[in-house]
């Protein structure tokens, strides 16, 4: 350990992400900005029931799914990394926070799994004047001895990958796509290698969302929830591939862009103060007003707080001026996949005969 | 204009104060019950807090009693609280219950905002009357909290365990029917001897001013227990199953970290004007540092640092009271035994709600009791259990 809380890594040294939490929302901006710095990055494995059930072990079981499941992507890096990533998110939007959990998760993680490499603790808070994302990844290269040159071309790269990112996603891509396209690309001298340079990069698809093409009856879904519950197949039992097998057309609340997101949340008497909150409010509220949505599926973790009253006002609000078909999905450590397989086939089967009922696009 | 407001232990004695010194007509809501309860289970959020589901429970029942108007807090997050307003005007709405939302919430930028909530609530009383009556309020809450704070000292004293109860119980009538600022001095000045006479010669009493703070007078024999947690649940009795009557009777003293009136002095006045060199939350955050680096919300990080510092001030054990689901004292409960390892105290968590039984805490505590005993005795044969 450095005199500034850091661990001391050289070049070539390995940083752990944990493929859990807001790295769904944030990972091109880590890898870019870690390899920028000279570092070479290992992202833990995709979740798995095992994995799962090792973070839930040494965790509280008040926690959530999501948190034993970081838990566990820690305990997957432990032997493989020089150092772990363990960011504090406090808040990544203005006037917002992202949950309680999140705010106290490395310390939670710190004292609660053993073997811990050293780590990489460091706040971003988009609340404060000089802590928000860009100006905190600033100050991580000289803490790991880095010159402050290197620094501000490792955030700008870091930044840009992040914005085009979200671009991918707000265009409808997946995660993974998207995640490909920001860190594969024009960063010809990324360390470790690999083939690089514009042309690899694939070009954003015409699959906006916002002018849905005739889908042949096929429903349209929209999936709300936190990215990491949305996009983690090992956390939602694969729900989007499920979903594609009973024939529906998937939307998320991911798609949205910051724009789409500030218009809906303003317009509300109070804006919703968590960072995915605001998405999951604004997302129900765009897409019941689309007109060619056909139901909303809103995927929440066991006892999360945030979804507790986010999802009341959403549900409640949505069947006050809607029609539209809206389902709750609580996911846990113990959800059962054939519960789950039956719940969506009814709900997919649901759509159908509404949409066969009015003719066509749209409810 | 009929306003109400949820119970939180015997805060509605101070509201109910205050807007009535204002000419504000006042309909305070049934205390909380399994009646109520089961109203405020049934028509919330399943993974609500627990403190939300008491609230609307309230609310019926106040709205049943002819309220049309509803004064809660607000806030600005990370915590559940600062949305419960939101959430509740939906659940009430959808029952058909037409009542208004008044949310006082610190100002983001717009003091003018907080300023025009309560000249609406006061039909338009000059801020020289809403301070005289705040300041009335003042000296209910404080009377109320010194004997809370009395009638905690007294208990484990108590040869038959009853007696300082009901003169607190007397003791809170006359503080709530009180007509002035000094009636309400007297009625606190003699509440506080009565319930300290239950308790024969042993209770000692010296008003400091603060009154979770300062406990002279004693001489170290009861088992003292540190009470941390969400402020709700520690400081409502429907709430924690009487968790201060129960440990009380077993012989203990219990110390709440921070009371209502104190965290009024000493966050909201001391503290804001920057009255004195080292605010309260410095302290609590330095002692909270080692294990927790950042503010998570509601009482989390305090819930960490207090328990260090009743740890330094030779406290027996720490009970940390939460409501299930509570995401702060997460963070918290997942600290908190490493916290007890360190330091060598015993912290137990308790997560309470609607679900819990009564037959499951008291067995709970009595081991805990047990345990804090049989260290007493090993510490020294100089200090006896009692």
């Amino acid at each position: 350990m450095s005199a500034n809380g850091l661990p001391r890594l050289g070049s070539g040294a390995v940083v752990g992400l944990p493929r859990a939490l807001l790295h769904y929302e944030l990972y091109p901006f880590w890898r870019v900005l870690f390899e920028r710095l000279g570092l070479k990055v290992v992202v833990s494995p995709p979740t798995t029931r095992d994995l799962i059930e090792q973070g839930a072990r040494r965790s509280v079981d008040e926690a959530c799914l999501p948190v034993k499941a970081y838990y566990g992507h820690v305990m997957a890096l432990r032997d493989r990394v020089d150092a772990v990533f363990l960011p504090r998110l406090v808040s990544l939007l203005r006037g917002t926070y992202t949950c309680p959990k999140l705010l106290g998760l490395p310390d939670m993680v710190r004292h609660n799994v053993g073997r811990l490499p050293p780590p990489i603790i460091l706040d971003f808070d988009e609340t404060k004047r000089g802590s928000g994302l860009g100006d905190a990844a600033l100050a991580l290269g000289p803490r790991l001895g880095r010159t402050g040159r290197q620094a501000s071309e490792a955030v700008k790269a870091a930044l840009e990958a992040l914005g085009v990112f979200r671009a991918a996603l707000w265009a409808g891509l997946s995660f993974e796509e998207a995640a490909a396209r920001a860190t594969q690309g024009p960063l010809a001298d990324r360390p470790g290698g690999g083939p690089s340079g514009e042309a690899l990069r694939p070009p954003v698809r015409p699959t906006d969302w916002r002018e849905p093409a005739a889908l042949n009856g096929r429903p349209r879904v929209a999936l709300v929830g936190h990215a990491y519950n949305i996009f983690d197949p090992g956390v939602n039992l694969d729900l989007r591939r499920k979903l594609v097998g009973l024939g529906c057309h998937i939307l998320t609340s991911e798609m949205l862009s910051h724009e789409e997101v500030q218009a809906e949340s303003e317009a509300m008497p109070k804006e919703i103060f968590w960072s995915s909150g605001r998405r999951i409010m604004a997302a129900v509220r765009r897409f019941r007003r689309a007109g060619f949505v056909d139901g909303i599926i809103h995927v929440i973790s066991f006892a999360c707080g945030p979804d507790s009253m986010v999802g009341e006002i959403a549900e409640r609000e949505t069947r006050r001026e809607s029609a539209l078909p809206y389902m709750v999905l609580t996911i846990d450590e113990h959800t059962a996949e054939a519960g789950l397989v039956t719940r969506l086939e009814a709900f997919a089967d649901m759509l159908r005969r509404r949409r066969r009922k009015t003719g066509g696009e749209g409810p | 204009m009929k306003v109400t407001f949820a119970h939180m232990g015997n805060l509605w004695i101070t509201v109910k104060t205050i807007l009535e010194d204002l000419g504000v007509e006042v309909v305070v809501p049934p205390r909380p019950s399994r009646r109520s309860l089961e109203v405020g289970v049934r028509h919330s959020p399943e993974f609500a807090c627990f403190p939300l589901k008491m609230n609307i429970g309230d609310y019926i029942g106040a709205i049943e009693r002819g309220a049309d108007t509803i004064v809660m807090v607000g806030g600005v997050g990370p915590c559940r609280l600062g949305h419960y307003a939101q959430v509740q005007a939906e659940i009430l709405r959808d029952l058909g219950y037409r009542a208004e939302m008044v949310i006082l919430e610190p100002p983001r930028g717009h003091f003018s905002a907080l300023l025009d909530k309560i000249r609406y609530l006061t039909g338009g009383k000059p801020i020289s009357r809403v301070v005289r009556a705040l300041r009335f309020g003042w000296e209910k809450l404080y009377a109320l909290d010194c004997l809370d704070r009395a009638l905690v000292r007294t208990r484990p004293l108590e040869a038959v365990p009853g007696g300082a109860a009901a003169a607190h119980r007397r003791a809170v009538a006359a503080v709530a029917g009180a007509a002035g600022v000094e009636a309400t001095r007297r009625a606190r000045d003699e509440g506080v001897a009565a319930v300290l006479a239950a308790g024969g010669a042993g209770a000692a009493w010296e008003d400091d001013g603060e009154a979770g703070g300062g406990l002279p007078g004693r001489n170290g024999t009861p088992l003292r227990v540190g009470i941390v947690g969400e402020i709700f649940m520690v400081a409502e009795p429907f709430a924690n199953q009487d968790l201060e009557r129960r440990l009380g009777e077993m012989g203990v003293e219990v110390t709440r970290a921070l009371y209502v009136s104190d965290w009024v002095r000493i966050n909201l006045l001391l503290d804001t004007l920057r009255l004195r060199r080292r605010s309260r939350q410095s302290v609590v955050k330095e002692a909270a540092s080692p294990y927790l680096g950042h503010f998570v919300g509601g009482e989390g990080l305090e819930s960490v640092g207090e328990t260090v510092l009743y740890s330094r001030q030779g406290y027996d054990g720490v009970i940390h009271v939460a409501p299930f689901t509570c995401m702060p004292e997460i963070v918290a409960t997942s600290l908190l035994p490493e916290v007890g390892r360190d330091l060598d105290l015993p912290v137990m968590s308790l997560f309470l709600d609607e679900h819990s039984g009564e037959a499951g805490l008291a067995t709970r505590l009595e081991a805990f009791v047990d345990l804090l005993a049989r260290r007493r005795a090993r510490a020294g044969a100089g200090r006896a259990t009692r």
